[in-house]
């Protein structure tokens, strides 16, 4: 078998099998089965609430009717008759709260006294009193019908999104704008999650093999170049395998609860394929050439580490980096055509956080995505040069001072190798 | 055969190691003496190609040794490290493949190894399960199971008590019969003296000794002799040649000469009477003359 496969597969089998693999796989599942119990708990809850009881004091018995629909979930207490009464009622806790309701000619006149529970149904309280006062002055004006109807009948109003392009208005499905809104966000929140969990992952995996010398070992059995891809690939195949085991798991909870009352009214008016296309266009690319930005980056740190306690030191810049990518995309996510959010688009660290924003909000034209990802892949070729041509010779520094220093000794081996190699071969 | 020729390695100002030449035939063992920072580990880099030599080179049956013979060396760095979470076995067999050996190939002899150096614990047994002298046992199989031809190892006797001690032994002379080419560095003076047929000791990166372990200490004269007579310490000191005179615990005394030939004269007085239980005039030890060495010039 290749070194390099001997090498991933080590990798991979070493973590799938670890503790904390199982853990952080578990983790979000729990989680989220947590959140889902709970908001079907609440949702169950809410529909078998035992009804509110309320008095309603009015000399207009059509009003009382009014609020024992069905709809209300309010008990209504026919025997209070007077304000006294309620407010009696209300201090021995008989009632939760109660309205006065005076009709004055065609005018209501309404208070509503109750102990913080009813404040969520003022509103349409409001509303409904309002339509019935509409009909007794109607009733008054011996309108018809028909004329209370055009006179409350609402203005129409009709939106259109376009998006600016080329000169010319494209019409926009909002729909479809919130799915990308929403993707974009989705996948910077993963992309940041997988940053952290990962380049973690990978930095120990590197700094442990200098930290404990095995290193050298492997590097007297394969190249530099083999361990370097071989460590990347077997990580990126254990991430691989995590989000196959979400979208597993997903599919299959998709398949089972899907004809449920509940998960209907959640996803019944979302659409499944046109989110699953949008993630899997533009920002599939995002999020694989970002991840794998970061985790080169990482195993780039992780060299410069010499012992595992500096593993945490080490990778520090690239959490803030990532951590400021991530700012910026919320940001770009409110004001999309703000300059800095521009800016930070076309900056290969960042673009990922920022650009799937940007796609979403209609706000860049297609040659400026795909100079962005041309960016983005090419500068993950650079630094994968760069981390490469370093790791080399990182490996063999173990110096206590900071990582500018070990930086510098790293290259001065590296310079003086290439100087010796050069002299060889002249 | 590994030839090293004239290596020279400098970073910025610093000259790590400068004109270090020896030459390894099948079978040999060599051992690198020096004390802590004298260029040890850097001429093991420099021969493992993680270092490039700025002047000279290393030469493998005669071509440069380059990644095509890594499947043909055993290493041992000098701190010991293996993965805590791997089972001994999957340990043994990723080094082994890293090595260009398939798993089939070295399954089998998994056992036989453990039962040679004596490892407690089971071959499933997590690594971190071990105690610190196991660990380094499975990290010496791990260099030796796959029959390197080249076996480099960095303080191999460190830490080990003399028992293993002596089972390492036993493990570096089985491929030394097996015509592997070995050198080891060591602070142990003995272990050096009882294996190697050569050494070579590095002091600031220049060779100061080299040759047959026999012949360094000849070169040094048989200046120390150890003497168990009826002379007094007084009567020895009168002999011109007699630097000093001690007592061992034993109750012999150790005459330092500042010539080997005073020895002859000693004899004589020593043995007028006849019979006498001890007179061996020997050379200095490793030991001795690596503590000379090192001390010089820095005086």
């Amino acid at each position: 078998m290749n070194k390099f496969w001997v090498i991933t597969k080590e990798v991979y089998k070493k973590n799938i099998k670890s503790f904390g693999f199982i853990v952080m796989v578990l983790i979000p599942l729990i989680i989220m089965g947590f959140i889902a119990g709970m908001t079907y708990y609440f949702s169950q809850e809410a529909q078998n609430a035992e009804p509110t009881p309320i008095a309603v004091v009015t000399d207009d018995p059509a009003l009382q009717e009014l609020f024992s629909d069905e709809e209300w979930n309010f008990e209504i207490a026919e025997d209070i008759t007077t304000e006294e009464d309620a407010e009696t009622a209300l201090t021995a806790e008989d009632i939760e709260g109660y309205m006065v309701i005076n009709t004055d000619a065609q005018t209501l006149q309404a208070e509503i006294v109750h102990a913080n529970e009813l404040s969520n149904q003022i509103p349409i309280i409001t509303e409904v009193l309002t339509n019935y006062q509409t009909m007794l002055r109607a009733d008054d004006l011996e309108l018809a019908p028909e004329q209370v109807m055009s006179l409350t009948e609402p203005v129409e109003v009709e939106e259109t999104v376009v998006s600016i392009e080329e000169g010319a208005l494209t019409e926009e499905d909002t729909t479809d704008r919130m799915i990308q809104e929403w993707s974009a966000y989705a996948v910077s929140i993963a992309i940041m999650a997988f940053i952290m969990t990962y380049s973690g992952i990978i930095a120990e995996e590197v700094a442990n093999e200098k930290g404990t010398r095995i290193m050298e070992i492997i590097l007297s059995s394969a190249t530099a170049t083999n361990h370097f891809f071989g460590k990347l690939v077997g990580v990126i195949m254990v991430m691989l395998t995590q989000i196959a085991i979400y979208a597993a798991v997903g599919f299959g909870a998709y398949l089972y609860f899907r004809d449920t009352d509940f998960v209907q009214g959640l996803i019944g008016e979302m659409d499944i394929m046109g989110m699953l296309q949008e993630l899997l266009g533009y920002t599939l690319i995002f999020f694989v050439a970002g991840v794998l930005i970061y985790v080169i980056l990482a195993a780039f740190f992780g060299s410069l580490a010499t012992k595992m306690e500096d593993v945490n030191k080490a990778v520090t810049p690239i959490v803030f980096i990532a951590l400021a990518g991530f700012y910026v995309g919320l940001f770009a996510f409110t004001s999309p055509e703000n300059t800095l959010a521009v800016v930070f688009s076309y900056i290969p660290l960042f673009t990922p956080f920022v650009m799937p924003f940007r796609i979403a909000s209609g706000t860049v034209a297609t040659s400026g995505i795909w100079l962005s990802i041309v960016g983005t892949v090419g500068f993950a070729a650079l630094i994968s040069a760069v981390a490469l041509a370093f790791y080399r010779s990182n490996v063999l520094v173990y110096s206590d001072t900071n990582i500018l220093g070990t930086i510098k000794r790293s290259w001065n081996i590296m310079q003086s190798n290439k100087k010796a190699r050069r002299q060889r071969d002249a | 055969m590994l030839e090293v020729k004239n290596l020279r390695k400098t970073f910025g100002d610093l000259t790590a190691v400068e004109d270090v030449s020896f030459t390894i035939r099948p079978g040999d063992i060599m051992g690198l003496i020096g004390q802590n920072g004298a260029g040890k580990t850097t001429t093991f880099r420099i021969i493992l190609d993680l270092l490039t030599a700025d002047e000279g080179e290393v030469l493998w049956e005669n071509k440069h040794l380059s990644k095509k013979i890594f499947n043909k060396i055993g290493y041992l760095p000098e701190e010991r490290g293996l993965y805590p979470k791997v089972s001994i076995e999957n340990q043994i067999l990723y080094f082994a493949q890293l090595r260009g050996k398939k798993k089939s190939e070295i399954s089998p002899l998994i056992d036989d190894w453990l039962k040679k150096f004596d490892v407690k614990g089971k071959k499933t047994d997590k690594v971190k399960t071990l105690s610190k002298g196991n660990q380094q046992k499975v990290q010496l199989i791990c260099t030796l199971i796959h029959e390197p031809e080249l076996i480099i190892l960095d303080e191999p006797f460190s830490g080990l008590d003399p028992v293993n001690a002596e089972l390492l032994e036993e493990g570096i002379r089985e491929a030394q019969g097996k015509g592997a080419r070995i050198i080891f560095s060591s602070h142990n003076m003995n272990n050096v003296e009882e294996l190697c047929d050569s050494l070579i000791m590095l002091k600031n990166g220049r060779q100061v000794l080299h040759g047959a372990v026999r012949d360094i200490r000849e070169q040094f004269g048989r200046t120390k002799l150890f003497l168990e007579s009826d002379l007094s310490r007084e009567a020895l000191l009168e002999f011109p040649g007699v630097q000093r005179v001690e007592k061992n615990r034993d109750g012999i005394d150790i005459v330092y000469l500042t010539q080997a030939d005073e020895g002859k004269a000693i004899f004589e007085v020593a043995t007028r009477n006849g019979y006498i239980p001890t007179f061996s005039q020997q050379p200095p030890t490793l030991e001795e003359i690596f503590k000379r060495m090192a001390g010089e010039r820095n005086e």
